[in-house]
Parts: structure tokens; sequence; C-alpha cells
């Protein structure tokens, strides 16, 4: 029985794929990206988070059995409303025998993996393989720009996405806007080509940099410390993608309407 | 869906132009005709007393006075007016006379009858003086009845004190050249109107009148029923357009929120100005038409707390339909308010109501199934505090060696012991008379009898309340000192009545390791059985002295603040620390929800632990309660994921559904800045008040629950 470590099960994440879903949220990653809004998914060991109501331990040990359990009783409502399961992190890969394990118990329920990449070709086509849909992160093309950004070289990221187009499963390229850093024209220009090199691409989605991404830091007792300009707007530009004749999808699009009623 | 609605029916946006609406809207906002009220309510305690008036009497006179003292009012731009001039309700009796009336005797709430819905499509079809006409004829008709006919005559002087007040109205209108206007309350609401926009203005006048009577929490009802007819007919003649009928129910909406500030109850926004759009007909058939979704999409535009919208659906209601809600549920108004009409009719069947008249089913102020025009219902007897039931029996039993089943029991008991103690307490309700509100339910003025002494169904409804906290201190006491044997008895007991001072790994491992309702089927069995101990205790009340029965619901309304600290005033808590890992003066959950300090994965659990109630026992309402993050109303395919959620709960077989867009950032910015906030609208329990008028520990408790998804 493989066990891992979970910071979270979230039910219905709206952003995590098609239909009615439920996330698994691993915990642990080697990325260190700058604009990271989950930094509770870095450490792959249980942590307090403190708050202003209060603390809580963010991270658990769970057998896959147990998940499994978790998830195949409500697989039947995720089934029936189009979605299903999404593994994200964190970095799933990390723990690429435990997600397996997961997957293999599950009862006919459509799997997205959603990863950054960042992991040994085994681990990421053996997941990648028992899932249905992959959500695969591209930061930045520039490998001295992703060492910089991300603390990782990107080779092996863009390796695996190049076996991912090979494989069969089809998969969604998810850029998150950074202003200044990920949003320049050159990077998207950069992306834009690879993508269009693709096959078995379904879109690339482009995620507009959250202004709350530094919300959780001080609750681990850790700092944020953006070098960008927070308020400047992120350039969602969809020009490259449509030139290679990728489809693209700005995520959010619409804006969270006011709420003061005003 | 019906086959003779337009395709595009479920459109979001309307059609009309809004420059006339917007001006208005804002003008309300902003409160200007609040300047045209007097300070004081009129004076009418002395001439009841000196007449030596009887009660129905002198609520009559009272009424006829504060309608004498409207100056009439008709803002610019105004179609549908009414705009109340007068603070508060006179009294119609000395606080001595008042004492030694109500002495020894229960009052509900407030006092005077409340929480009801009028029969408005009845009224309506009538007009006043066919109501006047049958009042006089039953009065002729029961000469020796001398109580019939003092009702009687009292509810003829408040119809009157109505026709009189709309005379001065009209007048108002001529004098200001609006003729139309004028020619229109030449007829209603003395006669049945003909038209949808005549239907509105008549209702406009007839439902303001009700709060002059001292009664609040007065509803709507089901408003896409009974106004629908008028529309239909305009529309097929062609005499409205669909935008001309957005704009006139925009207006009627708007004059909803003008005059509430004055209206009774605990926050400002606890007004009960409800509307149920949506179901089945008493025949069984859909009842969804043009103005179901109209209303909606109306409601989409004013963007006000009042009216308070609520839809009834199903397993089978179309996902269109669903996805317009969401979208007004996306404005942050906390509504709609969603309740399952394949669990609500066949629980008010198996209650006793008839099955035409369980399919009619509106809310009271909040969540309470009430029959329109047939219901007599005092729903707000009390809460069982299902806490403090189970902390009782968990201390006793860990104090006396006792086994699991034996603290259940005593719970059991314990419930049961409360529930006797409420009914017997509203033995001796005393409902004050209601000449007016009376002519607005068929029946009274027929019979002769006063809306207080009754109709069809006289039900008392009780809330079980904090089911969530109560089974997670039951559960976290099984596993950790019966099963696992983690925590002694002794140990448990001492954090307790220390409030886990010195206690935290304590605390934490209660919180944190302790099973909890939503996440765990032990917690959430245990949590089923609680709701089983509160129906067996209220069905062996046979009758409840008025001829009905206790109903109990799993609201808490504001009771998941004063079960965990009081009422305002009270000395001390009522509860101290409890076992599922609470201190003591923390909130309990409000309505179905997980307790406030669980970490719950997310709503479809929580969906499917609060499935598992016997709804059919459970029949007094109340919602299970979600926040979802904003973030999840982002995009139409998030919106369209929200109408999923809401068919799941209704597939699942839940009973009601409040669910709030809620962004916790923003909420803390408005609790910093209230002047930048003041419109920010937020579901409190059954209701929607402004955040920045709602006291500091209901902020706190508003950004403090569950925040699924953020």
């Amino acid at each position: 029985m493989t066990s891992g470590i979970i910071h979270e099960i979230r039910e219905f994440t709206t952003h995590d794929g098609p239909g009615m879903r439920t996330t698994v949220f691993l915990k642990g990653c080697l990325l260190r990206c700058a604009w990271c809004h989950n930094p509770e998914g870095l450490s792959p060991q249980p942590q307090v988070m403190r708050t202003a109501s209060g603390e809580r331990t963010a991270g658990r040990l769970y057998t896959a059995q147990e998940v499994a359990e978790i998830l195949n009783r409500q697989s039947a409502i995720l089934r029936s409303n189009g979605g299903g399961v999404t593994f994200s992190g964190g970095e799933p890969l990390l723990q690429a025998r435990f997600v397996e394990e997961i997957i293999d118990r599950l009862s006919n329920v459509h799997v997205v993996l959603d990863t950054a990449g960042y992991a040994t070709e085994s681990a990421f086509r053996r997941v990648a393989a028992k899932s249905q849909l992959v959500y695969f992160d591209v930061k930045l093309v520039d490998w001295e720009a992703h060492i910089l950004y991300t603390g990782v070289d990107n080779a092996p990221i863009l390796a695996n996405l190049r076996r991912l187009s090979s494989m069969d499963v089809p998969f969604v390229i998810r850029v998150p806007l950074v202003p200044g850093i990920t949003d320049t024209n050159a990077n998207l220009r950069a992306i834009a080509g690879i993508a269009g090199s693709l096959p078995g691409l379904v879109r690339v989605d482009l995620l507009p940099y959250n202004r709350a991404a530094g919300g959780k830091y001080a609750a681990l007792g850790m700092q944020f410390r953006p070098s960008w300009n927070e308020a400047q707007p992120v350039n969602p530009d969809i020009e490259p993608f449509l030139a290679a004749g990728v489809p693209v999808n700005v995520v959010g699009a619409r804006g969270p309407r006011e709420t003061t009623g005003e | 869906m019906a086959p003779h609605l337009a395709p595009n029916f479920l459109r979001s946006t309307c059609s009309f132009s809004t420059a006339r609406l917007d001006a208005m809207r804002d003008r309300v906002r902003a409160g200007e005709h609040k300047s045209l009220r007097s300070m004081e309510p009129p004076e009418v305690l002395a001439e009841c007393d000196a007449e030596g008036l009887p009660w129905p009497k002198r609520v009559a006179r009272m009424f006829r006075r504060v309608c004498e003292a409207q100056y009439p009012v008709v803002l610019p731009g105004e179609r549908i007016v009414f705009t109340r001039t007068t603070p508060g309700i006179p009294p119609v009796y000395r606080d001595d006379q008042w004492k030694t009336l109500t002495s020894g005797r229960t009052l509900h709430e407030l006092g005077p009858i409340s929480n009801i819905c009028a029969d408005w499509g009845f009224v309506l079809s009538q007009g006043l003086l066919e109501r006047k006409r049958i009042a006089t004829g039953t009065a002729s008709r029961l000469r020796q009845d001398a109580l019939a006919r003092e009702f009687l005559e009292a509810s003829v002087e408040t119809i009157d004190a109505v026709l009189a007040l709309v005379r001065r109205y009209r007048e108002k209108a001529l004098e200001m050249g609006l003729t139309p206007l004028a020619a229109m309350l030449e007829k209603v609401p003395a006669q049945a109107p003909a038209t949808f926009h005549e239907a509105l203005q008549a209702l406009r006048i007839l439902h303001s009148m009700v709060w002059l009577e001292g009664h609040y929490h007065a509803g709507l009802g089901r408003f896409d029923q009974y106004m629908w007819p008028y529309l239909q007919r305009d529309l097929e003649s062609g005499s409205i357009t669909m935008a001309g009928a957005e704009e006139l129910l925009a207006e009627f909406f708007i004059s909803l929120n003008k005059d509430s500030d004055l209206y009774p109850g605990v926050q400002q926004g606890d007004n009960g100005q409800t509307i149920m759009l949506g179901g089945v007909r008493r025949d069984g058939a859909s009842a969804v038409n043009e103005l179901t979704a109209m209303a909606i999409r109306v409601a989409l535009y004013t963007n006000m707390i009042d009216p308070k919208i609520n839809l009834r659906i199903s397993s089978d209601t179309d996902l269109a339909l669903l996805r317009l809600a969401a979208e007004l549920t996306r404005n942050g108004l906390g509504f709609p308010q969603y309740s399952n009409d394949e669990v609500v009719i066949p629980a008010l069947v198996k209650h006793g109501y008839a099955l035409e008249d369980a399919r009619d089913y509106t809310v009271a102020a909040c969540w309470e199934f009430i029959i329109p025009g047939k219901g007599m219902e005092v729903v707000n007897t009390g809460a069982v505090s299902l806490p403090l039931a189970v902390d009782q029996a968990i201390r006793h039993g860990l104090s006396s060696g006792e086994g699991f089943e034996a603290i259940l029991l005593r719970a059991a008991g314990n419930i049961r012991e409360r529930v006797f103690e409420l009914a017997a307490e509203y033995r001796r309700l005393l409902l004050p008379p209601a000449p007016y509100y009376s002519a607005l339910f068929e029946g009274c003025l027929e019979k002769g009898r006063d809306l207080s002494r009754g109709l069809k169904y006289n039900n008392f409804g009780l809330h079980a309340a904090a089911a969530a906290n109560a089974a997670d201190a039951l559960a976290a006491v099984r596993r950790f000192v019966y099963e696992e044997r983690s925590v002694s008895a002794s140990e448990l007991l001492d954090a307790l009545d220390h409030n886990f001072e010195n206690h935290e790994p304590l605390l934490r491992k209660l919180r944190e390791d302790g099973p909890k309702v939503g996440n765990e089927e032990e917690a959430n069995r245990l949590m089923v059985r609680l709701f089983e101990f509160v129906a067996d205790a209220c069905e062996a009340i046979e009758d409840n002295g008025r001829g009905g029965k206790m109903r109990p619901g799993a609201g808490s309304a504001m009771y998941y603040v004063w079960l965990a600290r009081g009422k305002p005033g009270d000395a001390g808590y009522p509860i101290g620390a409890t076992a599922e890992g609470r201190r003591r003066g923390e909130f309990f959950s409000a309505n179905l929800a997980p307790s406030p300090n669980a970490t719950i994965r997310g709503p479809i659990s929580v969906l499917q632990a609060f499935s598992q109630i016997d709804y059919r026992r459970i029949c007094n309402g109340g919602p299970i309660t979600m926040e979802l993050s904003d973030l999840a109303f982002r995009d139409e395919d998030s919106i369209a994921k929200c109408a999923m959620l809401v068919r799941t709960f209704a597939q699942l077989g839940c009973q009601q559904l409040q669910l709030n867009a809620l962004n916790a950032e923003k909420l803390l910015e408005a609790k910093r800045h209230p002047e930048l906030y003041r419109n920010l609208i937020v579901r409190v329990w059954g209701w929607s008040g402004y955040f920045c008028e709602l006291a500091p520990e209901y902020q706190d408790h508003v950004v403090a629950r569950q925040l699924y998804g953020l």
C-alpha cells in the first residue's frame, strides 16, 4: 500500500478541468516559482498555518486506498456532471507511484493531471498514460529566465511536453501570465511556436496573474517578494497563438462582476 | 419546460431602457425619501381608553390613525406609488394594561402576527370593496355573534382607512397633473385590477399596509403564479411589451426597498419580504412561466436586498433556469434560496397538508414552509440547542463512567425535555387581533373569524440548531474516549471545564483528527440520529393546542450566536467549551453547515452529508448554507457548474439550499473601510443585509464561515 502527503482534497474546483471536479493537491514541489500562490504545496512535510482565525495543519499522510474511497464515494456525481478528479499540487508527479495507485483504485472516473512537467520521463509517462487529460504548465521558454524565476532548468519540462504530444492523451498548455515576466510578447511568441508544433494539443489557457497570490505566505512564516509590479495589468495577448493556429482561451475573461451593487 | 415559453425566455439581460429606474434606484439607495418622514407615530392610546375600545377595535383605530397620518408622496418619475411617512407603530395599550393582558401568556417573537403569507392572488381578484361587502354581509348574518361582529366592524374600519388613504394619493396625483396615475388609483385597490400595472400598484399598497398594523415578516408568496395571469393577458392583447413589463416589475422591486428600514427585524435587512418562484402548480404541472424568469432577470438588474428571491426546483429542473439563478447568486445578494419540491411536498403531506395545498407552498421570512392564505403557522417557537443537549449528556456520561449508547440516550432525553418545554410554553400562546391582515385571507371575513383564531393549518415550528457541532462532539467522544481510548474521560472533562487552557494539543486533536460532519460518515450518521431524536419528540405531541403539530426544522437563524454566547443582555455563556474542539463563545454552525472550525472537503461532501436527514420528518425548513468564492462565478463555464451543483443538491434529495458568493478579501477590506462598501450585501442567515450595518460579531462570522474554493 502506497501512502503520500496531500495538503488538501478540495471539491467543486471550477477551474481545474471540465465539469464538476474534485482536486487532490499533492504536497511538495521542486519548483520555486516567484509567483506561486499555493506556497503550502512546496514543502513535502506537514506545516502549521497560522492565521487570524486560528491555526491549522496543512498536509496529512493518506494511503492510496483512503483517498480512492473518498473519491469513489462521489464519483457518480462527478461523472454525471461531466467532471472527475484532478491531481494537482504542489507537483503530483513527485509522488507518481502514490497517484498511480489512487487512479488504479478509482471506479470509472475522468482524471486530469495538472503538472508543471518537471519529472522523470518514467514518472511522467506512467501517470500521463493513466490520465484522460493533462494540464501542462509552460511558464518561460528562455531557460535562463526559467532558472531565475522558478529555480529549475526547463529542459526536462519541454522534453516531457514533447513526449506528451506523442502519447495520444489530449492536453492543454497553461501559461500563468505574470506582468512583465511571462506575459512578454517574446515569451508568448515562443510558447506559441512550440504549441503550434504539437499534435494532441487541445488549446492554450492563459491564466492572468492573481493579486491574491501572496495571501498565504505569512500564515506559513514565509515571505512573498514579487519583483514585478503587481498593479501592472497583464498582457493577455492571444495573437501569437492565433497566428500559430492554436486555440487559445483567457481564463476568467469575463471578469468578476462588482458585487457592491453599483 | 412548458411549450408556450419563448425560446429565449431565460435570457439574463433586461431589455428596457434603464435611465428612469437607475435614477429611482439611486435615490432610494441614498434615502432621499426619508426626509419626508415625520419623527413620531400618531398617538392613539388616549382615545382608545376614552372610548373603552376592545382589542380588535383598538388595533383598527390605531391602523386608521396611522393611515391618516401618512402624507401622500409621489416621487419623481414614479408609476407605482406608496411611500411610508411615519416611523414606528403606536401602542394600543399602556404598559400596565399590556402587562395584565399578556401576563402568563407567550408571545411569538415580537408579538404581532408575523411570518405568514396572505392570499395575494385571491385578494387581488376581489379588490377591497368586495372584501368589505363580504365583511358587511357576514356581519349581518352573524348579528348574534358579538365576537364576530366586533372583528368584522374592526376589519371594515381598516379597509375604509386604506381606501381613504388611497383617495388622498389620488388627489395628490391629480394635483400634480398625473392623470393616468390618478385614474389607476381611482380603481385599485378598491376594485380588482385588470392589468399587470394595476396589479402591481394594488399589491404595493395592500402589502405596505400590513406593516402599518404592526405585522412584519410579511411574505409576498408565489409572485410568479398570482401575477402571471395579469401579465399574460397584457402581453397577449399587446397592451404591454416585455420591456415595458420588466420596467414596471423593476419599479415594484425597487419600491420594496423604500420603507424596509422601518420594518422590525433583528438586524437591518431581516424583513421577510420574500417572493417564491417556480415549482409546480396546485395540479402538479410545472409552474415555471415567463414571469419566473423575468423576476430573476429584473432582480439581476435591481440588485437590491428586497425582494428576497426563492426558487422551487426539483431534480429535473431545466439547467438553463438554474444557470440564470446562479447569475443572481453571483451578485452576492445571497439569493435565490432553493427549495426542493420533491422533498418538501411529501413532507408537508406527511404532516397533514392536503396535496394541492402542499404543492402551493412558499416560505415565511426565512425558510419555513407555509401555505399562502391557508396557514396561520407559528414558525419560530424557539430553538433546541443540540450542542447543549449533547454537551450535558457527554459531561454526565464521562463523569459517571457511562457507555456511549447511554450518552446518546441521555442526549435524546435532553432534546425531548426541551421540545416539551417549548410546546408547553406555546400552549399559552397569545396572538393579537389582526383586523386588516385578516381581510387578506380567504375565510376570515367569510366566517367572521380573526386570523389570530387560526386558519386551515396551525402548526408550530422549532429550530433544531447547530446539529453539526453536536454530532462532531459526539463523534469525537466515541472515537477518542470509547474506541481508541487515546483520550481519557477525566482529561477531556478537565479540558472542557478549563476551556482548553493548557490543553492545546487536545484541542488541536479534536479539531483536526476528530470525525466531522461533511467529511466522515460516522459523524454524519450521528447528525442524522440527532434529527431523529428531535422528530421523535415532536411527533409525541399530538396537538399543539391550536389543532396543529410541532414541526421541527434544521435552521438556526440567530440561534447559532445566541446558543453559543447568550442573547444580548444575558449574563454568562449558555454553554462552555465543547468536545468537538470548540472554545467557549465560538459560534456554532449556521443552519445546516459543518462546524465552523472543521476543514471540510467541499460542497459535494456537505450535500451528501445533509442529504441523509429524513426530511419527511424535519419539515420546518432550514437550508444547507454554503459560501462559494466568487471565483466560482467568474465565467460562463463556472456559472454552469454552479447550476450543476444546485441540481446535484436536488438530485441527492436535500431539502433547502442557500448559496452565497463571497470574497473574503473584500469583506475584510469592507470592515476596514466601511465608507467605501456601503452597498456590499451578504446573506446572514435567512436574509441578506448590508455588510457594513451588521454588528461586528456577525461580520466576523460571515468572514470566518467556510469559504469553499478559496
